[in-house]
């Protein structure tokens, strides 16, 4: 059988194609590395998903290559099985949607033209984008109403141009110590706005709504209630679902596609034929899949005749911080409010989106707030030391823990601004290292550049501002170019221009004439925000383009 | 430090370990009976508690996503812990009395791998406090310590 459509990965870049092609009448297929979990199969095991990593791959069995770059270009080189340095997020129908937190920000017009609006930034290569945010727009408000995006609409300065007034479903229900937070913002002069979650608050869409269980990030969603894309989108089409298949080549002509290879669970090797393939692995997957099918018309890999495939990959620049209350501090009725457990504190500040320093204008950020995650392991075990460093045990660490857990709650906050596209930040395979498939694994060479830590520390001190105003104690926060596993993009950036990105506009390849790529790979610059809506409405823009071409 | 010496894998803690005080005497010990007395020192409010601590240890030692050289490490700490005692004191740290042992734990804290297995143990006890009954060693006790308001959906099976 030739399918219309072939989809690799079925997280938010590869989902609204299956949902919007397979409901077009389209014969889709999607192959899914992982496996397929439905509602009933989640819990908030903390165990299994946050110690022992349930849905990512055991790295003895696949791993990363990391090649850390510092300023002065020397290489420290990990291999992240020995060191458990991880970039997997969630390997299972859905893809790392299924566990995202759902903090939903689109991206602003300015972001769809950095170089222009901002200027050149030495090192780093900056670019507009192909298209502009009013060409986007139509498809972030598709995901309000299709993947379910629940807030509260709040003017401020940086809110972006809206073609409906307000959001179209309800804001979650939230913890009253927003209204403290919401206090000390207005007393700073800060415009405060209720977070945008893609998590429903009540019934809707044939999903149930909300159950406010307490977890929420790095857990699936055991309601439905989360936009994740096997929830909001795979579960409503007919796309022929394929998991446990872990596609290592891809085959083509001079032109075009043929077939994809994948191994199933047991090791042995299929093939699918298609008119058209979608590549959606997540950013370092898709470039490493494409570095791995080089070919005879194609000795770079498959789309990499300019040696683009790989280039400029970037993650989210920022960090995180957190300021602690006590009971010491509160009277018994705001103790009360501040552990109530269940209600969402979603709040976020956008004040220096864009901001002026020495009488030139920088690209700002995000900062999201929210309350620690309810995980105990992480809030008992930081309790192992004392205030030398050293580690205690027995009663001290007894007292230690319960005074930390019972009497006090802390508030953090992370920043997103941009992580610049460099010429050291990219992806490629390593000649040695293979999988437990026998296929080279990946490369992750890694830069930040200095840029990204100025404009952090800059949001990072106006959420210290907020966190002192409110009273938290023990305020401290890391800014750094640590890169967020859960944050990537960039490696197969689109552009007008063949000879310097790999997709045109619609996130087809500029080589092949049946190949895209809608995953964050196509992101030639990330903005200030996390990236999955961008990823759904992007997604469901290409899917526009396909169902005219197979029409 | 960590990879200084490797041990026997096979039937680790009923195992028999020999501890040489470098002068040719031995000492034997177990690691059961090591792990279990260590465990009671470093925090004897799980046993208060009514946790299962020896069982978790045992779904530790044979998990699947335990990395070898983490179960490794608890292995190599056992051995490595009974040496210092027989160094500072003469003999196995499970023949020792509870402020002797709390020199030991004292002495090896200052140390690298000493604070890591320290670390270890303690986050492994930890885990075996608060880890859902469907692990079969707390029915919630811990989370009752700590006022803790469980996720829900709980698990239907461990995952091991």
């Amino acid at each position: 059988m030739i399918y219309d459509v072939c989809i690799i990965g079925s997280g938010a870049g590869g989902s609204p194609i299956a949902y919007e092609l397979s409901n077009a009448g389209f014969d889709v297929v999607v192959l899914e590395k992982g496996k397929y979990y439905k509602e009933e199969d989640f819990s908030k095991d903390e165990i299994a998903v946050s110690r022992r990593n349930k849905f990512t791959p055991d790295l003895k069995d696949e791993k990363h290559i990391i090649n850390e770059i510092a300023q002065d270009g020397s290489i420290s080189r990990y291999d992240g099985y020995e060191y458990s340095w991880s970039f997997w997020n969630g390997s299972m129908v859905g893809g790392s949607s299924n566990l995202m937190s759902g903090y939903f920000h689109r991206l602003k017009p300015n972001d769809f033209k950095l170089k222009s609006v901002y200027g050149e930034i030495d090192g780093a290569n900056v670019v507009d984008w192909p298209i502009s945010y009013d060409e986007l727009e139509p498809y972030y408000e598709k995901v309000e109403r299709v993947v379910g995006v629940s807030g509260k609409i709040k003017k401020h300065k940086f809110l972006e141009p809206r073609s409906t007034t307000e959001f179209p479903y309800v804001k979650l229900e939230e913890n009253g110590v927003t209204a403290w937070f919401d206090k000390a913002c207005e007393e700073l002069g800060f415009e405060s706005f209720a977070t945008p979650r893609a998590i429903l608050p009540g019934d809707a869409l044939n999903r149930k709504g909300c159950s406010y269980s307490n977890f929420c990030g790095s857990f699936a969603c055991a309601t439905g209630a989360k936009g994740g894309a096997r929830a909001a989108l795979l579960q409503k089409c007919d796309a022929k679902i394929i998991s446990e298949a872990f596609v290592y080549k891809l085959y083509s002509d001079d032109v075009s596609v043929k077939k994809a290879y994948y191994y199933d669970k047991d090791k042995n090797s299929h093939t699918i034929e298609a008119k058209i393939f979608v590549l959606a692995a997540q950013a370092i997957e898709s470039s490493r899949l494409l570095l791995n099918s080089a070919n005879k018309h194609f000795p770079n890999g498959l789309a990499n005749s300019n040696k683009q495939v790989g280039k400029n990959l970037i993650f989210s620049a920022g960090g995180s911080g957190e300021g602690r209350f006590d009971f010491k501090d509160l009277d018994i009725k705001q103790q009360k409010s501040l552990m109530q457990t269940g209600l969402f504190f979603n709040r976020s500040l956008q004040n220096d989106y864009e901001f002026e320093s020495g009488g030139k204008k920088y690209k700002g950020g995000t900062t999201d707030f929210l309350f620690e995650h309810q995980n105990l392991l992480p809030r008992v075990t930081r309790e192992f030391y004392d205030d030398e460093g050293d580690i205690i045990w027995g009663d001290e660490l007894r007292d230690k823990i319960h005074k930390s857990i019972t009497s006090s709650r802390r508030l953090s906050f992370e920043v997103f601004n941009d992580w610049l596209p460099t010429d050291r930040c990219f992806v490629s395979v390593d000649d040695k290292e293979k999988d437990m498939y026998g296929v080279h694994v990946g490369v992750i060479n890694l830069y930040g550049h200095p840029h990204d830590l100025e404009v952090g520390e800059h949001l990072a001190q106006k959420a210290v501002d907020i966190l002192e105003k409110m009273g938290t104690r023990d305020i401290n926060y890391s800014i750094s170019s640590s890169p967020p596993s859960n944050l990537v993009a960039g490696g197969c950036r689109f552009g007008d221009d063949p000879k310097t990105s790999v997709l045109d506009k619609n996130c087809k390849a500029h080589e092949l004439n049946n190949l895209y790529v809608t995953d964050a790979s196509f992101m030639p610059t990330g903005g200030s925000v996390p990236y999955t809506w961008t990823i759904y409405a992007n997604s469901f823009r290409v899917a526009e383009i396909i169902k005219k071409e197979l029409s | 430090m960590f990879s200084r010496r490797k041990f026997l894998k096979a039937g680790f803690l009923g195992s028999i370990i020999f501890i040489s005080n470098g002068c040719g005497a031995f000492s034997a010990t177990t690691p059961k009976e090591t792990l279990t007395l260590l465990q009671e020192d470093l925090f004897p409010h799980a046993n208060t508690m009514g946790i299962n601590t020896k069982k978790y240890m045992q779904i530790i030692l044979k998990h699947s996503r335990v990395s070898d050289e983490d179960k490794e490490f608890i292995k190599n700490g056992v051995k490595w812990l009974n040496e210092d005692a027989v160094l500072l004191f003469d003999t196995t740290y499970v023949k020792l009395p509870y402020t002797k042992r709390q020199e030991v734990l004292k002495n090896i804290s200052k140390t690298k791998w000493g604070k890591g297995f320290i670390r270890d143990n303690l986050t492994y006890i930890m885990e075996a406090s608060f880890c859902d009954p469907v692990y079969g060693v707390a029915n919630g006790q811990g989370w009752e310590w700590l006022d803790f308001k469980v996720g829900l959906p709980q698990p239907k099976e461990a995952y091991l």
